[in-house]
């Protein structure tokens, strides 16, 4: 399912959550969304899902306005942490109604993936830990096989375990089943490898939308001894920087010629796509 | 529109529980004050007040529970609004049903032991057997609660404390619609006589279940007709 936002705005009240916002989604690709507290991620998700009309600008799905148009939302899945499709009843009455609504909805892949999470169909989804109460929105998300599929931090509550087998069906089905995935998260390192593209707001602006490979081709740290580097790196972008002894290694932003680097005697190397967020978003949190 | 098969299938299926559940108190307790007491009068009649405030917490469940789940599943407002309608409009006769059942099985009870039936206060209805009459009471009346239900919890839905004010209405159609049925003080711990004076007949009844059923879903739909999903669990 392609997205396409043309300068949308979410308000509440007098606060604006998502201003000027303009972003085109492909279909068939798996995106991360990322931003800190209060970026706008769960607004913007909201919106596409339907949950919420948007303040402004336009929200087309295929083309199609999303906003309380069924035979547009019927195809897209928003799983959030407030469990509005499990927390009703047990396991079975969650799958229950999932399995009526959903157009796409697989029974055996649901139970696959209840076998996987190790859950009881009987079990009270309120009375569960919050990781299986995680676990039972995974399992609706997944088999509900919407061509737009979107997780809000709603796997967050899983332990380690069982995050990296919901990576692993995640990627398993989305190779047999391409669609278009939205993951949003705070745990960049450890999803960062399955995102296709990332797109990442902040204060609700959109601040980069680019395919990951060349999001993290864009940030390069530079270490050598410290005047070399400071040389070196005077008319690049600088996103931070660290000094052991004489030894300085600087995160810049932008392209770098690695050979001219290397001839400087500097060495140069990738960095985390979790430090270009972080600096790309105003820096460490102080 | 869908039929919402799986939304009153779950509903029925819960109510028809807690009623088998209920039957077996309420015979227990009118065993109980027939052997050590005084019985002279239906216990169901009194019984019944629990029930409504029941079909009170369905119409409530509806919004809280069923209206993020649809939405999130990606239904719209509209569909879900039609869904609850004609889930009122059935899950209503059924209690009502339900409520009929009761009162035949505790004539037979009254007729096996010899105990006195009577009702407390003016009904549609004068004796169990009525089938037709109790049935039609009780299905205004659950119309009414159902409807106060969906409309109050809509009003804490959308505006959270703001949803106080939406009690006044609620309050005034369960008063308007119990008035049709002879209960004049359908409230608890308010015993002024401060319903609608309607004249108790079928008709009224009728008019005034129809009348609920449309004000009270109609100012409903006002409220969800754009509301949006809550972030957090509520």
């Amino acid at each position: 399912m392609r997205i396409d936002i043309d300068n949308l705005k979410v308000a509440y009240g007098e606060t604006v959550a998502i201003d000027s916002l303009s972003l085109r989604l492909d279909t068939g690709k798996i995106y991360g969304l990322l931003g800190r507290n209060g970026a706008g991620k769960t607004s913007l998700l909201s919106v596409l899902a339907g949950f919420r009309r948007h303040s402004g600008g336009t929200v087309l799905a295929d083309d199609s306005p999303i906003f309380e148009n069924w035979l547009t939302t019927r195809e897209i899945s928003l799983i959030r942490d407030a469990g509005e499709t499990v927390n009703l009843g047990t396991v079975e009455d969650a799958l229950y109604f999932a399995e009526d609504v959903r157009p796409r909805w697989d029974a055996a892949y649901a139970q696959e993936l209840i076998d996987l999470f190790k859950l009881d169909r009987k079990k009270n989804v309120k009375s569960m830990s919050k990781g299986q109460r995680s676990a039972v929105g995974v399992v609706v998300g997944l088999a509900s096989r919407a061509p737009l599929t979107m997780f809000d931090e709603s796997y967050l509550g899983m332990d380690a375990p069982s995050r990296q087998a919901f990576y692993d069906a995640l990627l398993a089905d989305f190779m047999a089943h391409p669609r278009t995935i939205i993951l949003s998260t705070h745990l960049i390192e450890e999803v960062s490898s399955l995102f296709e593209e990332v797109v990442i707001i902040d204060k609700g602006r959109l601040v980069v939308h680019s395919p990951a490979d060349e999001l993290l081709a864009m940030g390069s740290a530079v270490t050598g001894p410290a005047e070399q580097v400071e040389e070196f790196t005077r008319d690049l972008t600088v996103l931070g920087s660290k000094q052991l002894g004489p030894t300085r290694s600087v995160m810049v932003y932008g392209p770098l010629d690695h050979a001219e680097a290397r001839k400087a005697g500097l060495e140069t190397g990738p960095i985390a796509m979790q430090e270009l967020f972080i600096h790309l978003t105003g820096g460490p949190a102080s | 529109m869908r039929f919402p098969s799986r939304l009153l299938a779950a509903n029925i299926w819960f109510a028809l529980f807690a009623w088998l559940a209920y039957l077996v108190v309420i015979t227990l307790v009118t065993v109980g004050i027939g052997v050590w007491g005084e019985l002279n009068e239906s216990v169901w009649e009194k019984a019944v007040q629990l029930t409504r405030w029941y079909a009170l917490f369905v119409g409530v469940a509806l919004v809280t529970e069923f209206l993020p789940l649809f939405i999130a599943h990606g239904q719209s407002r509209r569909q879900f609004g039609f869904q609850a309608a004609v889930t009122i409009a059935i899950f209503a006769p059924f209690l009502s049903a339900l409520l009929v059942i009761s009162f035949l099985l505790e004539s037979l009870l009254y007729g096996l032991t010899g105990w006195t039936w009577a009702l407390g206060q003016a009904h549609l209805f004068s004796a169990p057997t009525q089938v037709p009459m109790i049935f039609l009471e009780y299905t205004v009346m659950f119309v009414g609660w159902l409807v106060a239900g969906v409309f109050v919890s809509s009003a804490f839905y959308r505006w959270q404390g703001g949803g106080l004010l939406a009690i006044v209405p609620a309050v005034a159609i369960v008063l308007f619609v119990q008035a049709t049925i002879g209960d004049k003080t359908p409230l608890p711990f308010i015993s002024l006589r401060i319903g609608f004076d309607v004249a108790d007949s079928a008709l009224s009844a009728v008019l005034a279940a129809v009348g609920a059923f449309v004000v009270g879903l109609g100012l409903t739909w006002l409220i969800i007709r754009d509301v949006p999903l809550r972030n957090k669990v509520s």
